[in-house]
């Protein structure tokens, strides 16, 4: 009797076992491009999308090899582009912001599906390091090819650790027909917070810290970094930032001890640890004075990015903190913040910088990725996340069409996102990746543990 | 002849089990003791040292997270075990609508913790459910104003989350025993005059004894070692052992890495050690019966 239960049981797993993996290979089969209705409808969110989103640009077909690394060495871009049929990408991504997943797995897996006949898979990490141990552990035990990881949404310290450990595919970038609508010359695309990009990775989008406050609740926010600091004390408990390693956290610590420290010209070379040393207790000690007043008496922080969406969302909190100066807009279309929230720049300026996409070196869906890589650069996609996600454009204006231009020019913004010429007249650079490290520290040590 | 091939089966029916017990498990353990140790070759270190642990048991902020992952476990264990005696005794009694109760009693058991601690993060944060009814009801102005359950100093949104679930797990198990031993003893006692107290201190709980014990080992041992719920309910600093490892693995210096092995070895060691000493005492129990 129990050995029946037994060898049903196990009849059973094989069925399942079977049936899974029998699943993904039999869907693409019923092709279902040819019944999808032909009109293009790509944001159907969006009613004032004023002309359909054109076409992929007029790529005339390669005949010469692109010079790719191998193995891809003798494609054509049309032969990695049919290589790239039928495969599904991994694309390793911070999956903090519950809007930009939905948009990788709504609009852009639709598209990828239907141009490409490639399956978007999206791998959601907490932070870059799961991704770099990921590729790391397949390069120590020899995993050369075939690897779990595609492409990686990246920038900073995390694209330089992988690019020096020779996790990294490339050069690719300036290669693939949307690399030429970026301007390489242009040190904020050219260099990753002061590290040689050299087409390892493609630009995907800009990002500038803009701080969201609520209108019917701070009618008159405080202009700049003096008056924030003494707004702090002056509201004790309504004030807080994400914990570092958290980015958010991390950019904000840093900009507090630009101001702290008189300025980051002095930091924008190497990493100096003399002059860490000499300069940063200053701004521990600044972050040390406005401890008791905030949130808690910062007896502790949010741990992560998304609690501090929720504290700000749920009035605990007054500002917050955000790399994505769209962000307000799109969380007050979805409803999740009162339309009463508006964003602005410190007098001072506020950090800015441009992430990337860059691709495995064991990759084990190279031409997917490539394929993939080049269209989350390609006009379609980065005007689908300026009307979608709220982004700004970071493409080069003469490699655009007049159309282009216009569709970029009639994008109309929320009340809640500054105009472009606002953020553009407050950029802030970027330390490099030693200092983000050392600060990142330094914080813990001194002022967390305090 | 049977006898051997008895024998024979036996083993070929556990060797599934004590393969992935032996494998994953033992496996891991070498590696992360090996790791510990200082033994890293894909990064280049080949030296075995105990700097590691050196640093780590010299470092005022483990033993703050040592500290503080006891309390947790030991609080948790203790609070939950007697609400599930308490629990366990109500149910037991056939009266109307214990059926019900005891299903609903049952039913956060296979819910999981990360659910658990998202739940405890609504209801009791200072911009939670609860919060906002005390301010419909004016007895709160702000968030401020509601006391402080979660990321506070004490661990008392964590302690909450685990009581939560493992009341129910360790009821779920005493009820079982209860049922078992059925009532004659109590009857016996009470025929010879025990008073309802007497009965509980001197009949019941000796009876279950072995079952309080084996079950708060485990809810011990789970609460001790577990990761998400003090991630998501914890404060900032000082952190759960479990978190305080897993934030070293992820440092940007995997050099870090020596002292999140480090941390987790000693978190298996000290589990260890209280199963056994845990063990004895109910072996104990037992023989003294």
């Amino acid at each position: 009797m129990k050995h029946r239960i037994l060898v049903l049981l196990s009849l059973l797993v094989a069925v399942v076992l079977v049936l899974g993996a029998c699943g993904p290979k039999a869907t693409p089969t019923p092709v279902p491009a040819p019944t999808q209705p032909p009109t293009p409808a790509p944001a159907p969110t969006q009613p004032p999308t004023p002309v359909p989103a054109p076409t992929q640009a007029p790529t005339a077909p390669e005949k010469k090899p692109l010079g790719l690394p191998a193995p891809l060495d003798k494609m054509t871009w049309d032969d990695v582009v049919a290589a790239a049929k039928g495969q599904t990408v991994n694309w390793w991504m911070w999956g903090g912001s519950d809007v930009i997943n939905a948009w990788v797995n709504g609009w852009l897996a639709e598209e990828l599906k239907k141009r490409y006949d490639i399956t978007m898979h999206q791998v959601p990490v907490a932070g870059p390091t799961e991704f770099i141990n990921q590729v790391l552990g397949e390069k120590q035990a020899g995993v050369h090819s075939g690897g779990a990881v595609d492409i990686m949404w990246i920038n900073g310290e995390n694209f330089r650790t992988m690019k020096e450990a020779g996790l990294l595919y490339g050069p690719w970038a300036q290669l693939v027909p949307s690399g030429a609508l970026y301007d390489w010359d242009d040190p904020a695309i050219a260099y990753d917070f002061g590290y040689p990009v050299e087409g390892y990775e493609i630009p995907w989008s800009g990002a500038q810290v803009v701080l969201e406050y609520d209108t019917a609740k701070v009618p008159d926010p405080p202009k700049d970094m003096a008056a924030l600091i003494q707004w702090i004390k002056d509201h004790p408990g309504l004030f807080t930032y994400p914990a570092p390693p958290d980015f958010t956290g991390s950019v904000w610590v840093r900009m507090m001890c630009y101001y702290a420290t008189g300025g980051y010209e002095q930091f924008l070379g190497d990493f100096n640890q003399e002059l860490f040393d000499q300069k940063f207790p200053a701004c521990w000690k600044l972050l040390n004075e406005i401890e008791p007043y905030l949130w808690r008496k910062g007896q502790t922080y949010p741990e992560t990015q998304q609690a501090h969406i929720d504290l700000f969302a749920n009035g605990e909190v007054y500002f917050r903190m955000t790399y994505g100066p769209g962000d307000a807009q799109t969380r007050i279309d979805k409803g999740q913040y009162p339309p009463t929230v508006r964003t602005y720049v410190l007098e001072d300026g506020t950090i800015a910088n441009t992430n990337y996409i860059a691709i495995a070196y064991n990759a084990a869906h190279l031409p997917a990725a490539l394929v993939t890589a080049n269209f989350l650069a390609s006009f379609d996609s980065q005007y689908n996340t300026i009307i979608s996600l709220n982004r700004y454009s970071i493409m080069k204006e003469s490699a655009l069409t007049p159309e282009q231009r216009n569709l970029l020019a009639s994008v109309k913004r929320g009340p809640a996102i500054l105009p472009p010429e606002v953020l553009s007249a407050h950029k802030l650079p970027e330390l490099q990746a030693k200092w983000l490290v050392a600060i990142e520290e330094g914080w813990r040590k001194n002022v967390l543990e305090k | 002849m049977s006898r051997l091939r008895e024998h024979l089966n036996l083993f070929l029916m556990l060797a599934p089990a004590l393969a992935v017990v032996l494998v994953l498990f033992m496996g891991g353990l070498v590696m992360g003791v090996a790791q510990s140790l200082g033994y890293m070759p894909m990064i280049g270190k080949t030296d075995v040292t105990l700097n590691a642990y050196v640093h780590i048991l010299t470092d005022e902020n483990f033993l703050r997270s040592l500290a503080l992952t006891c309390w947790i476990g030991f609080t948790s264990s203790i609070l939950s075990t007697i609400l599930a005696i308490v629990a366990a005794l109500v149910l037991r009694q056939n009266l109307l609508g214990t059926r019900l109760t005891t299903f609903i009693f049952q039913l956060n058991i296979p819910v999981p913790h990360i659910v658990g601690a998202i739940g405890v993060i609504f209801l009791f944060s200072q911009s939670g459910l609860i919060s906002r009814v005390t301010h419909l009801l004016g007895w709160t102005q702000a968030p401020a104003d509601f006391p402080v359950v979660v990321w506070d100093d004490w661990g008392i949104g964590i302690i909450l989350e685990y009581l939560w679930k493992t009341t129910a797990f360790t009821g779920v198990i005493l009820l079982a025993v209860l049922r078992s031993i059925g009532e004659d003893y109590e009857d016996v006692a009470r025929t010879l005059g025990a008073s309802a107290w007497q009965r509980l201190r001197h009949v019941i709980i000796p009876l279950i004894m072995p079952g309080i014990l084996r079950s708060s080992i485990l809810v011990f041992a789970f609460t001790f070692g577990s990761f998400e719920v003090p991630f998501l309910l914890g404060k900032r600093f000082p952190r759960a052992l479990p978190v305080l490892s897993y934030e070293y693995y992820h440092d940007v210096d995997l050099g870090f890495r020596q002292e999140a092995m480090a941390i987790s070895v000693i978190i298996a060691v000290l589990i260890t050690a209280i199963v056994l000493v845990y063990m004895k005492l109910s072996e104990t129990y037992v023989r003294s019966d």
